[in-house]
């Protein structure tokens, strides 16, 4: 079992009184405590400062702690937006620092306990079994908790694809037709040197196919490349370690198999349209 | 023939083409269109629902959300205070907090208890603004009948609950609970679907949360005088209480464009740039295209006295129809696909259920018909250029010998 501490939103009393005075207390005695690289960062720490915290907005009862480190809060999709000045400390600090003196019960008080269990898969049954044992508490699966906010932004991805696709169809087909009819007269040809149409359009279909594999290849390089940048520019805006986009071999592989049967559509299309026409008209005679 | 005409007799001899042009326009558009109301819906419908309370300035202790940071301690006097400011009209003191409902059952006079689901609470004085909506029964008076604690509920938790006004509920952080008198049903501007919440005043809050630090608020909600504004509401606070954080809705607002609502902006600025590109190529492509079928025809008119100006011209209104035709079936096509993607995104745990992310400005669709104008001269410039550099005797001869 682990309790995660989060402070969040402790008021800082920073600054150089502020440092002197802890100084002259002798601030190696002060209890340890790690700050976030973006804390860090916006007040100008450094391992080995001695700070003082307090959870009064004015800055009454503070008390020293020392920065024994920085680490990187674990990336989190629902705040990524927001700035991470947090702190770790031990949790009888955190209790002295923040317990009401007047309230006895709040010295042994804590937010949230999270477990770890030895089977992640008896998280659900865990959880009722504990909700069932004690009701006022509210028991989830951190797991269940997490995973809402991925399904949903990633159904509004999957509508924008959509969405993206059926007006890559469009422009898609208008090509083919555009293609085909330039080939009209070649189609034409072909059909008056005994041709039919079924290898007429064979051909179309091949050639459908490889403009569709190498169009579907681009695509995946292109996003394989560039998918660097984009991460890079959404991880310096949010400052965050989080990953916006990967390429993997799944929605690489997505994307082909949509890709292919859509351009070899539009192409068989596109041809069929050109070759139910007479052959004196292919030809425009 | 006016241009128009003539563009509009080129696209008719290539129905199909034209239709194509027509659609990926119509469904492209649409998307730039949704993602210009995705860039402010946030803000626009954020804007509405704190509008909606009847407050147009937050006072806080630090600059943490109001519930998640430090309280305001001394509220009262803190509020009395701010009432004396000619500038205001209203200062109203808010605590918010949330129990795990009492899991005994009904002891008589139609007491429910909850199973072990949470109750958000918030917490006020009597009111003389719209902080919730009554929909049912009553709103809080500070003692009910028999000297209760009041309460108000939503209507996921009446619902839940099978409570109405006059039940009572039992509450409390910590043994024993408190009764609490339903005094009514509230809608609250900032509920999300299907959460539990409640308000109660600010003595109840105590009775429901005997621990609580008392005199204490995690925000004044504030209301300025009409005449005066939120902007000299807000300097007048700071001026009599530089310690605390007064934000106007301004404020506010800014502070989420920032942060917590930049994420959507930057998505809809990347797919309406996507969208704006791939509107630009398909334009071009079939225009250049068809330029490149019609080479002999422009030639031909160019011969028979056309200028390179009436020749741009029929080109520009080509890509003008196309543009312009697929860019006005985009907006009915744009709002029904902003309504489908609204409802995925609404569904996000947690989320005020009157916040919209897509919300329709007139704005919106001022920029959606820039964007296209733009679009459909950008598109016709290369074909343009194609056709006013025909060299007329040369191209007149390739098309004959051909």
């Amino acid at each position: 079992m682990s309790v995660r501490l989060l402070v969040l939103f402790l008021a800082l009393g920073l600054g150089a009184p502020a440092r002197a005075a802890a100084g002259a207390a002798s601030g190696s005695e002060a209890p340890e405590i790690l700050v976030s690289r973006g804390l860090l960062r916006e007040c100008g720490l450094s391992p080995g400062d001695v700070v003082m915290l307090s959870a009064d907005p004015h800055g009454a009862d503070a008390r020293l702690f020392r920065v024994a480190g920085v680490y990187e809060p674990v990336p989190d999709p629902a705040r990524f937006t927001a700035k991470r000045l947090e702190a770790r400390m031990h949790l009888p600090d955190l209790l002295a620092l923040t317990a009401d003196p007047g309230e006895a019960a709040a010295a042994d008080a804590v937010g949230a306990i999270n477990i770890a269990l030895k089977d992640p898969a008896d998280a659900p049954a865990f959880a009722r079994e504990l909700a069932a044992r004690a009701p006022a508490m509210s028991v989830v699966p951190a797991a269940a908790a997490d995973d809402e906010h991925f399904v949903i932004i990633e159904r509004f991805h999957l509508a924008i694809s959509v969405v993206t696709m059926i007006g890559s169809t469009a422009f898609l087909l208008a090509l083919m037709v555009i293609r085909a009819d330039e080939r009209r007269e070649v189609a034409g040809l072909l059909r008056l040197l005994g041709l039919r149409r079924r290898r007429i359009l064979a051909q179309a279909l091949l050639e459908g196919l490889a403009i569709a594999s190498a169009g579907a290849v681009f695509g995946v390089l292109f996003a394989a490349a560039t998918q660097g940048a984009v991460n890079a520019f959404f991880q310096w805006r949010y400052d965050t370690t989080l990953v916006f986009v990967r390429v993997t071999p799944a929605i690489a592989a997505r994307c082909v198999a949509l890709a292919l049967p859509l351009g070899v559509m539009a192409g068989l299309m596109a041809s069929w349209t050109l070759l139910r026409r007479p052959v004196l008209d292919l030809l425009r005679r | 023939m006016s241009p128009l005409q003539f563009a509009w007799r080129s696209l008719s001899r290539q129905p199909a083409r034209a239709w194509l042009g027509l659609t990926g326009m119509a469904v492209v558009g649409a998307l730039l269109f949704d993602m210009l109301l995705l860039s402010r819906g946030l803000l626009v419908s954020f804007r509405d629902l704190l509008e909606s309370t009847g407050f147009d300035i937050r006072v806080t202790a630090t600059e943490a959300l109001p519930g998640m940071g430090p309280a305001l301690s001394d509220a009262a006097s803190t509020a009395e205070r701010l009432r004396g400011l000619p500038e205001l009209a209203d200062v109203v003191p808010v605590r918010f907090g949330s129990v795990a409902l009492d899991d005994g059952d009904a002891d008589g006079g139609g007491l429910r208890g909850a199973k072990r689901r949470g109750l958000a609470i918030v917490a006020s004085e009597p009111r003389r603004r719209a902080e919730w909506k009554v929909v049912q029964g009553s709103d809080l008076a500070e003692r009910g009948p028999g000297g209760r604690p009041e309460i108000v509920v939503n209507r996921a938790f009446a619902r839940e609950e099978k409570v109405e006004p006059g039940s009572l509920v039992r509450l409390g952080s910590a043994p024993p609970a408190r009764e609490f008198r339903v005094a009514g049903i509230v809608e609250f501007p900032f509920e999300a679907a299907g959460e539990r919440m409640a308000g109660v005043t600010l003595a109840g809050f105590l009775d429901a949360f005997p621990a609580a630090r008392r005199d204490e608020a995690d925000l004044l909600l504030v209301a300025s005088r009409p005449a005066v504004g939120a902007e000299a509401a807000v300097a007048a606070i700071r001026r009599a209480r530089p310690d605390l954080h007064t934000f106007s809705i301004e404020d506010v607002l800014e502070r989420l464009r920032q942060a917590e609502f930049s994420y959507f902006r930057q998505v809809s600025v990347v797919l309406a740039t996507i969208a704006s590109f791939f509107a630009l190529l398909l334009v071009t492509t079939l225009l250049t295209v068809s330029v490149n079928q019609r080479l002999g025809e422009v030639a031909a008119l160019r011969a028979l006295g056309f200028s390179r100006r009436r020749i741009t011209a029929d080109l520009v209104a080509e890509s003008a129809l196309l543009v312009g035709g697929g860019g006005i079936v985009a907006v009915p096509l744009g709002l029904a696909l902003a309504r489908a993607l609204d409802s995925i995104l609404r569904r996000m745990p947690d989320l005020p259920q009157r916040l919209h992310f897509f919300v329709f400005e007139p704005r919106a669709l001022a920029l959606h018909a820039g964007f296209l104008v733009l679009a459909a001269l950008l598109a016709a410039a290369y074909p343009v250029l194609l056709a006013a550099r025909l060299p007329i005797a040369a191209t007149l001869r390739k098309e004959s010998v051909s």
